[in-house]
């Protein structure tokens, strides 16, 4: 497994668009591996491949139910709407609270680029929406209402 | 994404399942970790000792909270009442969590559950808790000995007092100090086809550390592993987690090759195994029990081990099978019961069995023995087993049942190992008990069909 690093915002690549992936190549098959191990590596539910320093139009997302590979999503229907906290691998020790839609529904192709259409709801629409928008050179930071806070970590002392 | 792992809210929300919704300790704390695989290792630890441990020391922890709320724990909201208990086992029992932490996490967790108006009686009882830690004054053990135990050790009273009466002071100490003690898991290495030293070898070379436990010579405890499936030998089937009291059972039972026995609630199937690998590939196990879950534990045990001498099938064992009369060498009837002898493993058990549900699994237990008592050929075996210490359910039902079925005790000392030896052993039966032997408490007894 390869661990690649991951940019932190202020790094300018975090601002731009990605281009769509047209063919899947054995070169984005090792980039959907790596970013799996980073996300797991760093403790994230889900990261985009430009916070890996990839222009491409791929995101992988874990809520604990299982991975997912989203090869150009497009999100087409959103419902409802949640707000609490959420962070990012990229801004690292951080969080704050956003609103998202609570129930997301999104087109992607895997990665064998088989078209399939996901519908998440709670932690996972707001995976989605996080990470698709990260493509497009968004940052949660964008939307949080009021101020960011530090996450406390005095909890993992214990160990069995 | 990343999103602030709550390991208070998360270890809230399960004890709230297992105190208001009667869910099983350990159940309920498998599926909500489960559904977070992506937490760290470390947090999902602190999570399970944090349940575990207030669940365990809950008797404690209420009347610790009762010396400084104005409100007593009986009266206040079930969230309020958790959150409280939590925070006092961290102030209590978790050394590496700073007492301002477990304050400040209280409060924020119940003003995010909405119990705004009450932070400040949060903050204050848990503040005044860690300031007074060292100076609660608990029940006066020379002025009640029964109130003492069971704040000290989380007894329910009356159990408390029923094991005074039974046991006297001393043992009933040990006991309760017992229960409370950590234990590593105990292992059985299977014997057949299998070298258990080149078991024992490999399960080092993989980390894990194994030490020598008593009574038996294949028995091991294994520690220092962070879960079974990872284990290779486990994988392979080299090894069967149990306690060294079920193993006696086997032991008990003797089994010869080419014998037909008939365990009726089997699962997870670690006695039906021994008493397969005892076999060594002759002879048949038929182990039964009661739901589709539990056959498919012992099932997937059988898989894992390659047992070729055993089958596992859905039975209800207080209905009797006609197909089963006098039919087997031997009968094994380890049934259902109040389970208190293995409270150190299962720390809810202590607050759900009442004197009642006694009554009703004496009922159950006989009607079970009274079918086991027609599927042994004449001069066949039955060993009546079950995990717990009470009374009824141990030798008041060996009594009822000599006096009502043709059969006989039969002395236990020629398959114990003599440390194990007793009046009671000659006799034919044995009531282990956690503290007193080195095994979970638990009885057992030999008969012979005449």
């Amino acid at each position: 497994m390869a661990i690649r690093k991951i940019r932190i915002m202020g790094d300018r690549i975090l601002t731009k668009k990605c281009r769509p992936v047209d063919e899947v190549t054995p070169k984005i098959k090792t980039l959907i591996k790596d970013m799996l191990d980073t996300m797991y590596d760093a403790y994230g539910v889900g990261l985009a491949a430009p916070q890996v320093g990839i222009l491409k139009r791929i995101v992988v997302i874990d809520v604990g139910d299982r991975p997912w590979v989203l090869i150009n999503p497009e999100i087409t229907e959103t419902s409802g709407s949640q707000t609490g906290d959420e962070g990012c691998l990229s801004l690292p020790g951080k969080s704050g609270t956003v609103t998202r839609p609570n129930v997301v529904t999104v087109k992607a192709y895997d990665e064998n680029m088989e078209p399939f259409t996901l519908t998440g709801e709670g932690l996972l629409a707001r995976a989605i929406c996080h990470e698709c928008e990260h493509l497009d050179g968004i940052m949660y930071v964008e939307h949080v209402e009021g101020e960011l806070h530090d996450n406390q970590y005095d909890e993992q002392e214990e160990d069995e | 994404m990343t999103i602030e792992s709550d390991v208070r809210g998360t270890a809230l929300e399960i004890l709230l399942e297992i105190i208001q919704g009667n869910e099983y300790s350990h159940i309920a704390v498998r599926n909500a970790l489960d559904k977070m695989q992506y937490l760290p290792k470390q947090e999902r630890a602190f999570i399970n000792r944090l349940v575990e441990g207030t669940l365990e020391y809950m008797l404690r922890i209420d009347y610790v909270l009762d010396q400084y709320s104005s409100v007593k724990v009986k009266k206040m909201k079930p969230v309020i009442r958790n959150i409280l208990r939590c925070g006092v086992y961290q102030i209590l029992f978790m050394d590496s969590v700073p007492d301002s932490a477990a304050c400040n996490e209280a409060v924020k967790l119940a003003q995010k559950k909405g119990f705004y108006s009450l932070k400040g009686f949060v903050n204050g009882v848990l503040r005044t808790v860690a300031r007074e830690k060292d100076h609660i004054v608990y029940p006066v053990r020379e002025k009640n000995l029964s109130e003492y135990l069971s704040v000290w050790y989380s007894m329910p009273l009356w159990l408390v007092e029923r094991w005074l009466g039974e046991y006297g002071p001393e043992i009933t100490e040990t006991m309760l100090k017992e229960f409370l003690a950590d234990r590593p898991t105990t292992i059985r290495c299977q014997l057949y086809r299998m070298d258990p030293e080149l078991t024992v070898s490999s399960l080092i070379k993989q980390g894990a550390k194994v030490e020598k436990a008593p009574y038996l010579p294949y028995a091991w405890y294994l520690s220092d592993y962070s879960h079974l499936a990872g284990l290779k030998s486990f994988v392979m089937g080299r090894f069967v987690v149990q306690d060294i009291s079920s193993m006696l059972v086997t032991e008990a039972a003797a089994p010869k090759k080419g014998d037909y026995v008939i365990d009726l609630c089997a699962a997870p199937g670690g006695k039906s195994l021994h008493v397969a690998d005892r076999m060594e590939g002759y002879g048949h196990v038929d182990a039964r029990d009661l739901t589709d879950y539990k056959v498919e534990l012992i099932q997937e045990n059988i898989k894992r081990t390659g047992a070729i001498n055993i089958a596992a099938s859905k039975k209800d064992a207080t209905v009797r099978d006609k197909e089963s009369l006098e039919k087997a060498d031997i009968v094994l009837a380890d049934v259902p019961c109040s389970g208190l002898g293995v409270i150190g493993k299962k720390t809810d058990i202590k607050y759900r069995v009442d004197q009642d549900k006694i009554q009703e699994l004496v009922v159950l237990q006989r009607q079970i023995l009274h079918n086991a008592a027609s599927y042994v050929k004449p001069g066949g075996t039955l060993i009546y087993s079950t995990c717990t210490i009470t009374r009824e359910e141990n030798i008041e039902n060996v009594e009822w049942f000599l006096e009502n079925y043709p059969y006989k005790l039969e002395s236990l000392d020629p398959y114990l190992c003599e440390e194990l030896h007793s009046e009671t052993t000659e006799k034919g039966y044995l009531q282990l008990l956690p503290g007193v032997h080195k095994t979970d408490g638990f009885f057992l007894a030999r008969f012979r069909k005449k």
